[in-house]
Order: C-alpha cells, then structure tokens, then sequence
C-alpha cells in the first residue's frame, strides 16, 4: 500500500507534466526524422544498377549465375574480356568492378585438395565499398561464389591474397561500424533518458526538503528506494525506447537498406534478447544514478558524479564496440556485459547464456543499489547533514 | 497526568565543515549542538522550547521526530523510544518544519492523500479527515491548485494538515507562526489550542515570548545546548514576566547580560 503509494507519485508526476512526457519522447522522434532525411538525401540517386565488370577467365558457369542474380534484383550487368587497366579504371569509377580467375579455373578446384596444405585457387574481385553500386556487385557477387563454393566443397579462395581489393578509403565503411557502435549508441540513449528523469526526481526533491517530508513518515526506507528507482525506471524506459525505436528504425535508411530487410535478418530470440539487456541496464542504471543522487546535496553535485560514471560507462562502450575480441569476463562487468552481449546479438554471434546472465546480474547489481540507496536514506550525515 | 514525551540526558554533536567553522569562528571541528537535555511532556499539554537563535531547539525537536539520531541518551514517545522504535514513533508523531516541505508540483489534494496512504490509512478514513481539516483551515478552495501557485500562507497550512494527516497523539512544530501573516498566524495559534483540547500533546520551539505565554502549560528553556529552566509557566515566571526571567536565567549561565 505505502510502496504502491510512493511508485503511484511518481508515475502522476511524470504523466501529468506534459514537458516531462515531450522529453522523454521527443529525442527518439528527432533521431528518427533526421537520420531518415540524412539516409533518402544520400540514397536518393540510387535506383537502378546497371554494372559493368571487367572479367579474366571468369567460368561461363558463374558469368550465368551472376547474370540471374542480377537480373533477379531487377538490375543489369555487362561483362567486359581483355579491359585494359582494369584496376586502374575501378579506382576511378569507370567500371564497377573486375574479377580476376586463374586460368582453367574449374580444373584447379577439381584438382585441389583442401588437406594438402597448398593454398587453394584464388579469385580476386576488385571493387569501391564506398560506391553504393561498386560494393552492391561485390555483396552480391560473392554471394554467387558463396554457392558455387559450396557446391564445390570448398575449392578456391575469394580475396586470399595480400593486395589490396577493395579500392574505398576506411572512413567509409560505415554499415558496418554502424552495427558495431549500435550498442554504445543504445547505452547512451538510455544512459540520457535515465539521468532526465531520476536526477530530478531524487536529488532534486532531496534538495528541495519533499524528500525529508516522506521520511518523517513511517515508511520503509527501503520502499521509499524502490518507490523511486521502480516508477522512475519504467519512465525511462519509454525514453529509453522511444530512441532506440528512432535508431533502429532510422538507420537502415541511413545505410540504404529497406527497414524490412534489416527486421528479416535477425530472429526472435535477438530481438527478445535485445529487450531483455535493454530492460535490464535500464533500472541498474536508474539505481546507479539514484545512488549518486542520494548522496549528492544537490541536483548540481549529483551531475556531476552521474556525468563521470557516464564517461566511464562511454569509454567501456566505446572500448567494446573497437576491440575485436573481448574476453567473457566482461560478463560480471555491469553495462559492459550488455554491450558485449547486444553487439553479440546484432552480429548474428548471439551467446544467450551470456545474455542471460547479463540480464540477471545486472537485475542484481541494481538490487544491491536499491539497498544501498535505503541504506543512505537512513543515514543523517547523508540526509541532514550540513 | 499522562508523561506522553519523556526525553533523557540528550547528547547530539555536529562535526564542522570548514565552511561553517569559518561562520562559526571557531577551530574546532565539533560542536554541540544538545548536551544533556531532559524533560517531560503530558497530554492535553502544549510544551514551549524556548532559547535564542542556535541554543538546540531544532536539534531537539528533530532527535524527537527520528529525522537524527542521539549521541548519548534517548527520548520516548507514547512509550516508544526513538533510537530503537523509529518508525513506530513516527506514526505517533506530527512535525512541522520548514525544512520539511511539500512538492510543488501537486495539488493540496493529492499530496492529503498521499501521506494519508504513508501513514497507512485507508481511502475512506483521508476522505473524512480532508474534508474536517481543508475546511477548518480554508484550504478546500484551494484544493486543486498547485502548491506552487498559493501563497506562503496557504502553503503553510497545507503542510500544517499534511503533518497531522494520521491525527498524531503528538504534534511538533518548529517556530509554528515564523514568516506567516497575523491572521495565519492566528489561525495555527487557535489550532494549536484545538489540538491541546482534543488531549493531543504539542511541543513547540520558539523565541516569541508572547506566544509562549499564550499557549504553552510548560516550558524549558534552552541556552547553548543544556536545559537552563524547565517547568510549568508560573515555576519559571516566579512571579515576572517571562521575558525579565528569560534573560535573568541567560545572564546566570552564560554570564552575559543583553
């Protein structure tokens, strides 16, 4: 009853202020209007392919396959023999790719054999990732030496060598980093939309002496902790969501796919995955901050503890989205752990053990701080002192 | 008579930030804000603390509502001790400060019913006890508009009716009339009155003279933390007023005459 009286306050508080509710929704609404701008004025030229490739010994077989695919996609392709500085007229744009097959090339997979140790036959595709039609052929086209390989038990090689084939600058390689920093992008969003809403709520009222009214009454500290931490933490999920809808929702279009294309490619249990990690940093960090909040004297002070813990939580982010491989330790490390987990996830190397116990440890970390957090609501130099 | 508030040989100290050792002009680092106070308080009595600015009232009247805790010493209220029975003494007791305020945000209304529900009363009982309060004290015109948009008077009466929302046997305030209008004033000075007739206890800080002598059965005095005079009023008048008493107990402790 008194619990359920303290959550109640906080949920009147925040859905009867409307400026609150327009906060809280607005960041997700703008992310999603602006990246879906940003992705139709840089997609919007990119209709129709029409590819034109430089070919040595490519096998009539796979110039046929290639040809269906293409064709299947609505799109043309021409395939050029004996192109004169084929590598050169990639670079610059005049042909959208050259593929380079050894001679007799079906004989030498024929003949190859994987546990001789030999390198296998190679194929080499030289292409722009920079250029939206350039880096089409080149997904597309291994696609089709995908299958063929795998018709021929794994036979040849496809970009083996040491050279340098794909003709983009780094910078540019951005559906990928893309799908790496989605994580650290989602920590900051809820990181944002945690902080907007408990700062003001804790340390605000403790500042302001309501917090001090509740508890000359005879409320439990403990429900009085939870009594924030719970309403506040389902307040910052909408935020939290409402951005992560506008991300996910808005970045396909930024990286020229279709939204269906980007749903389609990943299955339930991430999606299930995905919400449960979200769920579960949202009240750790809730706490954490509501922590930082109690013990701050002001609104002010608690800014300022909650931004370098929001650093911290950044670096972390950041660190895990750069850093190829990540030792399973991490999983004891709140936020971390769901980073890792989620970049799992959206990678297609879902861990689900190692999600779920993200999840659960998380849930428990934020616990530990809701009896923290009652522990220094009964503590007078933290609450009344000077 | 019925002792509803017995406080024993209470002892609170402060340690001294920096800052306020600056203020205090003072180098050392603890101060003693209640040293060894003991008194007594009855139903159906309203007991004044009377002492200059500084001499531990507010320190008092808060070891009193559980919001600190003693160094030394304890105090019961209705029989539960503060430092072992917190949260039972706290359903027992009403405090009004002005450190203790109410979220702007909320209606009169809302904020009635919600520390209804903290004290753990059903819907039924807030409803009659709002109407029986907002009316006394004129606030049900009131009862809608945000807290932030009364003026002080008002607000200081909806925090008075939030503070005996669960209608406490004892009721605290500290410096109940500061910053009000005359007619609030007047309006908290007869409540208070009330309370004493309904057999509630009330125990009050103040340095207002005149309002001791209005309401107060007892009174002690407080100088630099220790109780200089306790008693009824006409133990501690002894036959003056109560102002030429006040400073002739100062004058006898602190060995300064104003």
């Amino acid at each position: 009853m008194k619990l359920l009286a303290l959550m109640k306050k906080e949920f009147v508080r925040f859905f009867s202020d409307p400026k609150l509710l327009i906060n809280m929704l607005l960041p997700g609404i703008l992310i999603y209007i602006i990246y879906s701008l940003m992705g139709n004025l840089i997609w919007q030229d990119a209709k129709e392919y029409k590819f034109v490739v430089a070919q040595t010994n490519a096998p009539e077989q796979i110039v046929a396959m290639t040809t269906a695919a293409v064709s299947g996609n609505g799109w043309s392709i021409e395939f050029q023999s004996g192109v004169q500085d084929a590598k050169e007229r990639v670079e610059k744009g005049e042909l959208t790719a050259y593929v380079v097959f050894p001679e007799v090339f079906e004989e030498k997979i024929g003949e190859y054999d994987a546990e001789s140790g030999t390198p296998a036959p190679q194929v080499e595709l030289y292409y722009r990732s920079a250029d939206e039609e350039s880096m089409s052929f080149f997904t597309l086209f291994t696609a089709v030496l995908d299958g063929y390989e795998h018709g021929k038990s794994n036979k040849f090689d496809v970009n083996a060598g040491g050279e340098k084939y794909d003709f983009s600058e780094e910078t540019n390689v951005f559906a990928t980093t893309m799908g790496r920093m989605l994580p650290f992008i989602v920590v900051a969003l809820v990181f944002s939309s945690c902080m907007g809403v408990t700062l003001e709520s804790v340390a605000g009222e403790k500042e302001r002496g309501t917090l001090a009214t509740v508890l000359v009454t005879s409320v439990r500290r403990s429900h009085v902790a939870l009594g924030k931490v719970v309403p506040l933490s389902c307040v910052a999920a909408i935020g939290a969501l409402s951005s992560f809808l506008g991300v996910v929702l808005s970045l396909p279009k930024l990286a020229g796919m279709a939204v269906g294309d980007l749903v389609a490619s990943y299955g339930f249990t991430s999606y299930l995955l995905l919400f449960l990690l979200i769920m579960s940093v949202i009240p750790l960090i809730v706490a954490a901050i509501a922590a930082l909040s109690t013990y701050a004297k002001s609104v002010k002070e608690a800014s300022a503890y909650t931004s370098i813990v929001m650093i911290v939580a950044m670096v972390l982010s950041i660190a895990a989205a750069v850093v190829q491989s990540i030792g399973s330790w991490t999983v004891v490390v709140p936020i971390l752990n769901a980073v890792v987990a989620m970049q799992g996830v959206l990678t297609l190397n879902i861990s689900v053990w190692q999600s779920l116990v993200s999840v659960g440890l998380n849930l428990v970390y934020a616990v530990l701080l809701v009896l923290l957090i009652a522990k220094m609501l009964s503590s007078e130099r933290i609450m009344f002192g000077k | 008579m019925e002792e509803i508030v017995r406080a024993e040989n209470l002892k609170k100290t402060f340690t001294l930030s920096k800052k306020q050792r600056k203020i205090e002009k003072t180098t050392i680092g603890r101060k003693t804000a209640v040293d060894g106070l003991s008194f007594s308080a009855y139903r159906g009595e309203i007991y004044g603390l009377l002492g200059p600015n500084g001499a531990g009232k507010t320190t008092t009247l808060r070891l009193l509502s559980t919001l600190i805790r003693p160094d030394a010493g304890d105090a019961s209220v209705c029989g539960r001790s503060v430092t072992k029975e917190a949260y039972k003494v706290r359903d027992k007791i009403g405090f009004m400060t002005s450190e203790l305020k109410l979220e702007g945000f909320f209606t009169p209304d809302y904020l009635f019913g919600f520390f209804g529900r903290l004290h753990g009363m059903d819907e039924s009982l807030i409803r009659r006890r709002k109407e029986d309060l907002f009316a006394r004290f004129g606030i049900d015109k009131f009862a809608e508009v945000k807290v932030q948009d009364l003026s002080t008077g008002m607000k200081q009466k909806v925090s008075l009716v939030v503070a005996i929302v669960h209608d406490p046997d004892v009721v605290i305030f500290d410096e109940p009339t500061n910053g009000l209008d005359v007619l609030t004033a007047k309006v908290v000075t007869d409540f208070l009155c009330e309370l004493k007739a309904m057999g509630k206890s009330v125990i009050l800080s103040t340095h207002i003279f005149s309002l001791v002598e209005k309401l107060c059965d007892r009174v002690g005095i407080i100088i630099d933390g220790k109780m200089a005079k306790d008693g009824t009023l006409d133990e501690v008048w002894a036959g003056k007023t109560l102002e030429d008493r006040f400073f002739e107990i100062y004058h006898t402790v602190t060995g300064e005459t104003i």
